[in-house]
């Protein structure tokens, strides 16, 4: 309800109202945008899509729906890049696990956040979307424009890898 | 990969965001499609009705200025589609440039033009496109200020 109020102001040209669109989902749209990519890419990408969030919000259909509107352009853009840094799309979708940074493990806040970087792209982003953006199962469904039971097979899946992950790593289960 | 996870802040995205977010930038583009448009009606009209042939210079000169008016309503269409947002209220004050630089193209039309009917019947369409923009443009804006009221 708030965020629909909220979209609707700006729908309507409200400068304040954008400020604290931004001021609101930065936050979760840098944390998605960081789990899927490096720093400095995650610096551009983030700012590419608020430019296409600007855009496209005028014509927004649902402002009740914007959190997997956002996400969904978040991804969209986020698999541009990787697919401009990989080469191609299959070679992104399937990539072998992203090197870890050997610090990141000290600093990261739990053993989720921990694990992330060692799955596959399509199991860290949906376990990105549904555990640290709180998304439900349909909205991730929407914007990784599968089914739903595809969703739930993903995060089965994405779970069990983490387990795994997180037990090679020396943590208890 | 995963390691450092401050990033810029909020009020940084926005400071980026601002060109995008400028409303003069908005309006610029609306005054180059606007006028861009109306020149390309005004001369290309002009030229089209000229009773006799035109002399060659006169031609490039028509032909030239075309092209110009050609280019800003391209790039005006361009930046409003692809470069910035236009919200509810951009849209009511655009529909009203538009339908000003309507109104002004029509008299300057029907003054200048040697066939009068035409020149009417082309302001005609001119003024009826402005209005249709400007009646939707009010009632999305309206629409969406319902809403608000609801939500409050």
């Amino acid at each position: 309800m708030a965020d629909e109020l909220l979209v609707v102001r700006c729908q309507l040209g409200e400068r304040e109202a954008l400020a604290e669109l931004v001021r609101a989902w930065h936050a979760p749209l840098w944390t998605y945008v960081r789990r899927m990519l490096s720093a400095g890419a995650a610096d551009d990408v983030t700012q590419e899509v608020w430019l296409a969030v600007l855009r496209g919000l005028p014509r927004l259909k649902e402002p009740g729906r914007f959190a997997p509107w956002l996400f969904t352009i978040a991804r969209r853009t986020v698999m541009d890049r990787l697919r401009h840094e990989y080469g191609a799309a299959e070679a992104e979708l399937t990539a072998e696990p992203v090197a870890d940074d050997p610090a990141a493990a000290l600093v990261d806040r739990a053993e989720l956040v921990a694990g992330l970087a060692g799955l596959p792209v399509r199991e860290r982003e949906i376990l990105v979307l549904f555990y640290l953006e709180d998304l439900s199962v349909e909205d991730c469904a929407q914007i990784c424009a599968i089914p739903t039971g595809t969703v739930k097979s993903r995060l089965n899946r994405a779970r069990r890898l983490l387990r795994e992950h997180l037990m090679e790593r020396g943590y208890q289960q | 990969m995963m390691g450092d996870l401050s990033g810029p802040s909020p009020d940084d995205a926005l400071a980026r965001l601002s060109g995008s977010l400028s409303r003069a930038r908005r309006i610029g583009a609306v005054v180059a499609l606007v006028a861009g448009l109306a020149g390309l009606v005004f001369v290309g009209l002009l030229w089209a009705t000229e009773p006799g042939e035109l002399p060659g210079r006169t031609r490039v000169a028509f032909g030239g200025l075309m092209a110009l008016c050609l280019v800003w309503s391209g790039y005006g269409g361009w930046a409003l589609t692809r470069r910035v947002p236009m919200f509810a209220l951009d849209r009511v004050v655009a529909a009203w440039i538009a339908l000003a630089a309507s109104v002004l193209t029509t008299a300057g039309l029907v003054a200048v033009v040697p066939r009068q009917g035409v020149a009417a019947i082309v302001g005609a369409v001119l003024i009826g496109v402005s209005v249709v923009l400007a009646v939707r443009a009010h009632l999305r804006r309206a629409a969406l200020l319902r809403r608000k009221r609801e939500l409050s």
